[in-house]
């Protein structure tokens, strides 16, 4: 199929087609040009901590079985047996030193190498090449600040090129302070059926919704009312490759209104301003989104989640929470519960997120509906490249300017055949 | 246990069922006591110990138990204070998870009632299908147990504790916006 992508995206008028947000021929070209080549996030390093842990996840719609191996190297692999193609394995997590079809019995090392077959001898006459039949590995791993990527695209750039300046504003939530941080135990995993990109952008850029969307959360005391911010800075950043930053005020530490929370904020403020840089005396960024899907958050919650694709109208979210490893014990508690109260499932924000990026998705079946093109037109002319934050940077601290760029990637990525021409 | 308790439990949680379902949040809420905590797990997909499907590296550290622990993430993890501002919530003509609002069902059975360490306190068992409907086609259904300790407290009974045990791995709602 040949997508006409500049009749979808339109970044310098402001205009996206609804198509892209439902029919299948386009998500299905999503799922090569953007799944299989980008840098996707699978976990942090904690989540696997010793020998012989693993978890599963997926890459686009891909199910992958992340390893720490037995010498303690991270590997990813397809989750799939080989022969004849089955879920290898169906755990969510655990620790092995080899996995077992429960087809056939073909068995794989935690280092992906095919170990046992069933009646080799006698059935294939000892005339297999088990070097050929080892578990499918991703093309390209590798980690940042504790953040394990991987691509299916042994061409792809580096993580380190394709994270570029994102790289410093990852560390504003992930390398605040020695140690980085640690995820809490257990996940949220849930269906939403919406298209990946509403909530990918929502995280990235939408810093509007939020006074409307969550006006309930925020005067039944869940989360800190505009209003109640000590200024009202920030701004939209897009530090190139589609990556999106949405920060408050630099005197704002974007936290739930709990005290013990608000109390640690202060007192490693100045910690982290020597560690982190001057930069952040301009603003502190405190939502994310990393392209194409990963986004995160540290505001009422401090959470990373992946927006899984499940086809045009479906994602699997799996969220975490993360907390800087040096926070003491008790602050480290208040956060938890402060989080999956805010944001999650039953989050009191992220519940009323869900359902609008529903009816932005279903609504968009109707042909003539699809006729009509969003309007991302805020701020249109109203950002420019601010080489302090190494980014486009909106003048307002309400833009879609983080959009345009998301979607301008997201069309160059659609049209591009090389690396060479994104 | 004696009849008399058995039929008092019922009756006290068959309305509370009711009092949720014709959305009578603040009369829901008064059947909790101000200690109370409300505990919903996550549920995760474990192999056995004794699972053919893997070999074991390290035995010392396995776990093959699937409800999260108490200081993992949890779906909810409630006092009495937040859930009175989760109701107050709905009360803003904002809280649009649930505007309009969910038509739900709540089917209460199973219930066991045991003696709960001291004479004023019972631990009530019960399994529950709750159907949500909403809008124009949304359609969950939640089935799980509950594990409750209810409380006397001047004479009305009150629950003090609620774990619930939600029976998905994947929530297959897109979200949570009910009690249970």
């Amino acid at each position: 199929m040949v997508l006409d992508v500049n009749s979808l995206v339109d970044a310098d008028a402001g205009l996206i087609s609804r198509r892209i947000f439902i029919e299948d021929d386009i998500y299905q070209e999503e799922l090569e040009r953007i799944f299989a080549r980008c840098w996707l996030f699978l976990c942090h390093e904690s989540q696997i901590p010793n020998p012989g842990d693993f978890l599963t996840t997926y890459m686009g719609e891909d199910s992958v079985l992340v390893i720490r191996d037995t010498s303690g190297k991270i590997g990813a692999f397809l989750n799939v047996c080989a022969h004849r193609g089955n879920r290898l394995c169906r755990a969510d997590n655990g620790n092995a030193s080899a996995f077992t079809c429960a087809y056939h019995g073909w068995t794989y090392g935690n280092n992906g190498d095919l170990q046992g077959v069933p009646n080799l001898k006698d059935a294939y006459y000892d005339d297999l090449d088990r070097t050929k039949w080892g578990l499918i590995s991703v093309a390209q791993l590798d980690t940042y600040k504790g953040l394990v990527f991987a691509t299916f695209d042994n061409n792809a750039p580096s993580l380190t090129d394709y994270l570029g300046e994102m790289a410093w504003y990852l560390d504003c939530f992930f390398d605040r302070r020695e140690g980085g941080v640690e995820v809490v135990g257990g996940v949220h995993k849930w269906i939403i059926p919406c298209n990946w990109k509403l909530p990918a952008e929502n995280f990235g850029g939408d810093a509007y919704h939020v006074a409307w969307n969550h006006l309930s959360a925020l005067t039944s005391g869940f989360t800190q009312a505009p209003a109640a911010r000590q200024t009202l800075g920030g701004g939209t950043i897009s530090p190139g490759n589609g990556h999106c930053i949405l920060a408050v005020g630099a005197d704002d530490y974007a936290a739930a209104p709990v005290e013990i929370i608000q109390e640690y904020e202060e007192s490693i403020r100045a910690e982290t301003v020597e560690r982190l840089g001057r930069r952040l005396l301009k603003m502190t960024p405190n939502v994310g989104t990393l392209f194409p899907h990963m986004s995160f958050l540290r505001g009422s919650s401090r959470s990373f989640r992946v927006w899984h694709p499940k086809g045009p109208d479906k994602i699997e979210v799996i969220s975490c929470q993360f907390v800087d490893k040096a926070a003491p014990p008790e602050v480290k508690e208040a956060l938890r519960v402060t989080g999956l109260r805010a944001f999650g499932p039953s989050g009191v924000l992220e519940q009323d997120d869900m359902d609008n990026w529903e009816e932005c998705t279903r609504i968009n079946r109707g042909a003539v509906t699809r006729r009509y093109a969003l309007n991302y037109q805020m701020g249109l002319g109203h950002d420019s490249f601010d080489d302090g934050l190494g980014g486009w940077s909106s003048d307002f601290r309400i833009s879609d300017s983080n959009p345009r760029h998301f979607y301008r990637r997201w069309a160059s990525l659609m049209q591009a055949d090389t690396w060479d021409q994104v | 246990m004696k009849d008399e308790t058995l039929r008092e439990v019922e009756q006290f949680l068959y309305k509370e069922a009711r009092l949720l379902d014709s959305r009578r949040f603040s009369e829901w809420l008064e059947l909790f006591s101000d200690d109370l905590r409300y505990w919903m797990p996550t549920r995760s997909n474990r192999y056995p110990v004794n699972s053919k499907a893997i070999s074991i590296l390290d035995a010392s550290r396995y776990e093959e138990e699937e409800v999260s622990d108490e200081d993992e993430l949890a779906l909810m993890e409630e006092t009495k204070d937040t859930l009175e501002r989760r109701v107050a919530r709905l009360d803003t003509g904002m809280a649009w998870a649930e505007d309009p609002p969910s038509r739900t069902r709540h089917i209460i059975t199973n219930i066991e009632v045991d003696a709960a360490g001291s004479a004023d306190q019972l631990r009530v068992y019960s399994n529950f299908v709750m159907y949500r409907n909403r809008s124009e086609t949304d359609q969950d259904f939640y089935v799980g147990s509950r594990e409750d300790v209810l409380r006397r407290e001047g004479g009305q009974l009150r629950i003090s504790s609620r774990k619930i045990v939600l029976d998905q791995n994947v929530l297959l709602a897109k979200n949570l916006s009910n009690f249970f």
